[in-house]
């Protein structure tokens, strides 16, 4: 139990040992396992960047999303009001065309009225002619007697 | 008798395979310096080897990707002695996280061989020619103080690179005289003058009470297991055939295989234990030769 010799022969292995043993193994161990735990870092940081980017690209769609149902309330409401406003001016187009239509037929009628009273009139002159001719035995002129037979007519137009 | 022949039993297991480089001198005259343990150079050149080996083979196996097997194993290790260095240190020094590993797995594998038979080594030792042959390297003195004596030197060195002022105030100033030169009056600066060398001794001693611990308690607990393990063996084992053949020595040799068997493992359990507190207290006294100088 001395210290002797043998304590260089231990420095000499013990240092021998450690520098070659930091060389061979623990630096290229250490390097590998520093490379493996950036490559995990990075991949972790990169996933984390990919999620960070995910939830914005959600956010942004959401946005535009929401943006669009926007547009489209907004297009629906508008193209609500021009459909309003054209159904209106359709009613009243076709109200004034019903209105047109109207007024034509009236005037239409009344012309109508009108002729079937002129040809009543000439009819009936007609036959008051006729049924003077006989009462009187004598042949009328229209023409001559047209003062006449106005008169006969007015007054039976308006006995009727 | 038969204690008297197993205590010289034990104590000629405990010597040590020398040569001495003064072979013409008597024993006593000899020169320490000239003579060398065989067994322990032996021994712990072979566990360098063994270490160094592996690491060349292992070197070239090391993969960047996923680890596999041993570098599975290695891994775990160089993790566990990172992590201790990097939880007691305040800075980065490239040497201090080698150097744990390699006392850690140094004195471990060195420990390791006290797994073998007591008598064993010696004995194949006996038998092919050799004076005597301890096979547990951490038992011989010389082995652990080696390892302290560098880390000794390791601490000195970064003490006087770091904070050589701080190192020296310490080492001469401390504990009494830094009060007394504080002092304006000048008897008082003149006692602190003097109480200097006092100092300087209680400082040498605390600073190589360090190698010497670290060294010392490595050596006795390895030391002390040995020496168990060759009582158990020397007082439970039987001498010769009739003994063993006897009922008292079979019980004997039951009793000595079981206490043998439980001292094993309790000593390897302790072998694991002290290879780690030489590795931590490295760590701690390189550590407190880093730390920054508080004002």
């Amino acid at each position: 139990m001395s210290i002797d010799l043998t304590l260089v022969g231990q420095f000499i292995i013990f240092i021998t040992m450690l520098l070659l043993l930091k060389k061979m193994l623990y630096v290229p161990l250490n390097d590998a396992m520093e490379a493996r735990a950036k490559k995990i870092e990075d991949g972790l940081a990169a996933a984390d960047a990919g999620l960070e980017a995910r939830a914005k690209a959600d956010a942004d769609a959401e946005a535009q999303i929401d943006a669009a149902k926007f547009k489209a309330q907004e297009i629906i409401a508008a193209a609500d009001k021009r459909a309003t406003e054209v159904k209106e001016e359709a009613v009243q187009k076709a109200r004034v065309e019903a209105a047109g239509i109207v007024d034509a037929g009236k005037e239409e009628l009344a012309s109508e009225v009108n002729r079937a009273q002129q040809a009543l009139r000439e009819e009936v002159a007609d036959i008051a002619i006729l049924a003077a001719e006989r009462i009187v035995g004598e042949e009328l002129d229209a023409k001559k007697h047209a003062k006449l037979i106005d008169s006969v007519v007015k007054q039976g137009f308006n006995a009727a | 008798m038969a204690e008297q022949e197993h205590s010289g039993g034990i104590a000629e297991h405990l010597q040590y395979w020398t040569y001495s480089f003064q072979q013409d001198l008597p024993v006593d005259e000899r020169n320490p310096f000239m003579q060398i343990h065989i067994d322990t150079m032996l021994v712990s050149g072979f566990v360098a080897c063994l270490i160094l080996g592996f690491a060349f083979w292992f070197k070239g196996r090391i993969v960047n990707g996923v680890p596999a097997g041993v570098q599975n194993a290695v891994e775990s290790l160089v993790g566990f002695v990172n992590d201790t260095v990097r939880d007691n240190f305040p800075v980065h020094n490239p040497i201090i996280a080698p150097l744990a590993l390699t006392v850690f797995v140094f004195i471990f594998l060195c420990n390791f061989f006290d797994i073998l038979p007591a008598y064993l080594l010696g004995s194949i030792a006996h038998g092919l020619g050799a004076p005597a042959f301890r096979p547990v390297p951490t038992n011989d003195l010389n082995l652990p103080v080696a390892m302290a004596l560098t880390v000794f030197a390791m601490v000195l060195y970064y003490e006087f690179k770091l904070k050589p002022v701080h190192f020296m105030k310490d080492l001469l100033l401390q504990p009494f005289a830094s009060l007394l030169l504080m002092s304006k009056n000048p008897v008082v600066k003149l006692l602190g003058v003097l109480l200097i060398p006092l100092n300087l001794t209680l400082k040498l001693i605390e600073e190589i009470a360090k190698p010497l611990s670290l060294s010392f308690r490595l050596f006795g607990n390895m030391f002390a297991g040995e020496v168990i393990f060759l009582l158990i063996a020397s007082l439970l084992l039987a001498d010769n055939v009739a003994d063993m053949a006897s009922f008292g020595g079979v019980v004997s040799e039951v009793m000595g295989l079981l206490v043998g068997l439980a001292w094993s493992f309790f000593h390897m359990f302790i072998g694991l234990l002290q290879a780690f507190i030489f590795m931590i207290l490295t760590v701690v006294y390189l550590s407190i030769a880093h730390q920054p100088v508080e004002h």
